[in-house]
């Protein structure tokens, strides 16, 4: 019974890291960027969900369409003023300028907000409900139905819309479909605000379960990179596959092994897999 | 003995033979043509024979000895150097230093002390005909400049073999000639040579024997003028049908 | 040629003399601000041999940093041994570290390796959280050193160490090789570079400095736990140092941390956030418009907007 609860336990959050991941691995799959401030946008959109839990009075999950809509745009913005004039540099320089990124926005975020834990705690906070000696909170439920529902629809805007045409598109290949008409300036911001979009997404419901710091992030990106080189870099579903195992490794190891190891076996995965076998559990030899 | 010989290489990329079963040996002092449409598994061969690429079957002999197992770099050591057919500068370098490196490294490691793999490079770059670009960036090259510097690289190594992968595409016909006087000096430098190359004019002026392959298979090899004229070769490049219209 | 290094040589000693003059004659305060620019300075020119001369941008140094640091501790208060043994013990330790994972992760390319150096760093403070030997979260306290200046002229002494180590690499057969892997690594090795070997090498002697310095870093302070050491900011210090100088430059990354420390220092008092907040800014402005850094621009003379916008134009979508 155990077991069972600890393998729950585990696909309930590896929903969530699947979530996150699926926002770098968009943005890594297209540009070819590694985006070292995804965490910080996490961030953004858990205290993004807080300050209108605390300050207004809406529920998270009702609350998120808002933080989605505002981490698109903030996004946009990003890549099509920023991150636009260093596309074509060095890997190195594009990592190194969303690390920048990603101090400027934890250091904001501190000098904003302190640095004091926040939680978003509604009234059904603590609710759970037990089927045959499983205990599942509320909460954690409906995050994962929650991300279930926003990868899905996530999918078929890049498999059935003109839009996700025109950014599998520019992923493939930058000049011809700048040769074909395709705006990329917009279309890369595009899909960097989409990539936001998730990330906010995912810190909102994040905050429903974990404090929120304005270093939460650091972590996250972590394991955000970890889920996508897991599950195969370049397959949208890969990430969502890498988002379980992780979230499944976890459970066990803070089980069986002791709380504070969870961080270090993320990690160490990472190293692991990046040796053994970078293509991923997904993924094709030869793909990014 | 042939300083450099291949006995039934192969190399298959999962289901795809790029290289089917090569034997051949390369003669102390020879220039040997290699050539063959696009695809034919040139490079490629190229790649085993320098230990880029591991071999799926056959040996490589070079100087008596196998290069089995014999990691790349340490194959570049012995004495054997290639040029790339895209060529690789180190674009950050002058061409100076880029020449200097293939001298610091190389044949029997190299020359260990800087300054004399400095003038070794500058010997080098008075050969080919660089010497007045030395101190130019490697990025500000045009394309036959860059093949030389790519040419120079090579030879700095002081190889006993030297593999040249389309050194002349891209070269106009004044350029080509050129070309062609200065591999028949490396020649007389001492070093043996595969030539790729797709423009048959050079080929035929450049090679004491041509090697053809075709689909990755050797398909014939022999004098010049034979091999060039011989049917099945020019079927292999412009189709069956021009091959019988040429004879009729 | 041999007169003008031979010249170029007695400057830089004269410099080091006077540098080395400045406790008699500065107050304890700017001491203190130079000891720390030295350690940032170490850390730059160490991050430079394997990111500026070798190309394999590592994110992650700060782990033999913090493996230099805590070897040195425990070595003076478990084992009570003297710092001429803690401290290149704990270099030793930050040596032996690098080669051994080294060994696996140089052979990924690009985002992969500095990701990879970056779950390192993460591994290694989140290992020293949790074990017994190095204090766990509590921390480690180190012996009082008797005298002050001792700092000084240890963190002098390496820094000298490692810019002539970065100096040798741009004037020796081993620093073109390097510097040939990290242009194209592929026409490398068929020139008979042995790059694996290569690039361990500079990925050990990187990560010894910054044991080294990691060492007197855990004494100068007198207090390490892990969040004290394993700090994320401290990579970017020592990368934008070094690319704000110039990467791949002997002086290059000395430079960077003399001006940044500087301008941060004066930006910024006490206030760590804003400190922080200057270096997120610098990075950004200087991948933006500089990012061969100050010693390329010196020696351009590239000063002008239309150098500035030529690079733009190389890099922007």
């Amino acid at each position: 019974m155990l077991l069972l609860q600890v393998l729950i336990n585990g696909l309930l959050l590896g929903g969530l890291y699947g979530l996150m991941a699926l926002g770098m691995s968009l943005i890594w799959g297209v540009m070819n960027i590694v985006n070292v401030a995804h965490g910080a946008l996490i961030m953004l959109g858990a205290y993004l969900a807080f300050w209108m839990f605390t300050l207004w009075g809406w529920d998270p999950f009702l609350a998120l369409p808002a933080v989605i809509v505002a981490l698109f745009v903030y996004g946009y913005l990003l890549q099509r003023f920023l991150l636009n004039l260093v596309v074509r540099a060095q890997l190195f320089l594009t990592l190194l300028i969303t690390f920048g990124l990603e101090v400027v926005m934890i250091n904001v975020a501190r000098m904003l907000w302190s640095s004091d834990l926040r939680q978003v705690t509604p009234a059904y906070a603590g609710a759970n409900f037990a089927v045959g000696g499983l205990t599942i909170p509320y909460v954690r439920l409906w995050v994962f139905v929650t991300t279930a529902v926003l990868s899905v629809i996530f999918f078929v805007l890049l498999e059935r819309t003109r839009l996700g045409r025109a950014i599998r598109a520019t992923s493939e290949e930058l000049r011809a479909a700048r040769l074909a008409g395709i705006p990329v300036a917009h279309i890369y911001a595009v899909t960097f605000g989409l990539g936001a979009a998730l990330a906010g997404a995912a810190g909102g419901l994040w905050g429903m379960l974990f404090p929120i710091t304005p270093v939460m992030g650091g972590s996250l990106t972590l394991k955000s990179f970890v889920v996508a080189v897991l599950g195969g870099l370049g397959t949208m579903l890969g990430a969502v596959v890498g988002g379980l195992v992780l979230g499944l490794a976890e459970s066990f190891t803070a089980t069986y092994l002791g709380p504070t190891y969870p961080n270090a076996i993320s990690f160490g995965l990472l190293v692991v897999i990046l040796i053994v076998r970078p293509t991923g559990i997904l993924g094709r030899a030869g793909s990014r | 003995m042939a300083i450099l010989e291949a006995r039934g290489v192969s190399k298959r990329f999962g289901g795809l033979a790029a290289v089917s079963d090569v034997s051949f040996d390369l003669h102390a002092g020879e220039i040997l043509g290699l050539i063959g449409p696009n695809g034919s598994g040139k490079t490629t061969l190229v790649n085993v024979l320098t230990g880029a690429l591991p071999a799926s079957a056959g040996d490589v002999r070079f100087a008596g000895v196998s290069l089995r197992g014999v990691p790349p770099h340490e194959i570049g050591r012995r004495g054997v150097s290639r040029t790339f057919q895209v060529v690789k500068p180190f674009r950050n370098l002058s061409v100076a230093d880029n020449v200097m490196v293939g001298a610091l490294f190389g044949a029997r490691g190299g020359t260990r002390d800087v300054t004399t793999a400095r003038r070794q490079a500058e010997e080098i770059l008075d050969f080919v005909g660089l010497a007045h670009r030395a101190a130019a960036a490697a990025e500000g090259l045009n394309v036959p400049e860059r093949k030389r510097m790519e040419l120079a690289r090579a030879l700095a190594m002081r190889p006993r073999v030297l593999m040249l992968d389309e050194v002349m595409a891209g070269l106009n016909p004044a350029e080509i000639d050129e070309a062609v006087v200065l591999i028949k000096r490396i020649r007389e430098r001492g070093v043996s040579l595969i030539v790729i190359e797709h423009v048959m004019k050079a080929i035929r002026n450049l090679s004491d024997r041509i090697l053809v392959l075709y689909h990755g298979e050797r398909l014939t090899e022999g004098a010049p003028e034979a091999v060039l004229n011989d049917e099945k070769v020019i079927a292999a490049y412009l189709g069956r049908r021009y091959a019988e219209a040429a004879r009729a | 040629m041999r007169g003008g290094r031979a010249a170029r040589l007695g400057v830089a000693a004269a410099v080091v003399a006077l540098i080395a003059a400045a406790p008699g004659v500065a107050s304890p305060f700017i001491v203190q601000f130079i000891i720390n620019v030295f350690l940032l300075a170490i850390l730059a020119e160490s991050w430079n041999i394997i990111g500026g001369f070798t190309g394999y941008a590592s994110f992650g140094n700060v782990a033999f940093l913090g493996i230099g640091a805590y070897t040195t501790g425990i070595l003076l208060t478990k084992a009570s041994l003297p710092l001429a043994v803690a401290l290149p013990a704990g270099g030793l330790a930050a040596l032996l570290l690098a080669a051994a994972v080294g060994l696996p992760i140089l052979r990924l390319k690009g985002h992969y390796f500095a990701i990879a150096t970056l779950g390192v760093a993460e591994t290694m403070r989140e290992v020293v959280y949790n074990v017994e030997i190095t204090g766990a979260g509590t921390g480690l306290v180190m012996p009082i050193a008797r005298n002050p200046l001792l700092f000084f002229y240890l963190m002098l002494g390496i820094l000298v160490a490692v810019t002539a180590v970065n100096w040798w690499l741009a004037n020796s057969r081993f620093g073109y090789g390097l510097v040939a892997i990290r242009e194209d690594e592929d026409a490398a090795v068929a020139m008979g570079i042995p790059t694996a070997l290569y690039k361990t090498i500079a990925f050990a002697l990187s990560g010894a400095f910054c044991g080294l310095a990691g060492g007197v870093f855990a004494y100068w302070i007198t207090f390490i736990d892990p969040d004290a050491v394993f700090k994320v900011i401290v990579t970017i210090q020592m990368i934008i140092m070094a690319v704000f100088g110039g990467a791949g430059t002997v002086l290059g990354p000395l430079l960077g941390a003399l001006v940044l420390a500087s301008v941060s220092e004066l930006l910024s008092t006490q206030v760590v956030t804003l400190a922080e907040l200057f270096y997120g800014v610098i990075v950004i402005l200087v991948v933006l418009f500089m990012p061969k850094g100050l010693v390329d621009v010196i020696r351009r003379r590239a000063f002008s907007a239309r150098a500035v916008a030529a690079t733009l134009r190389e890099y922007r979508i």
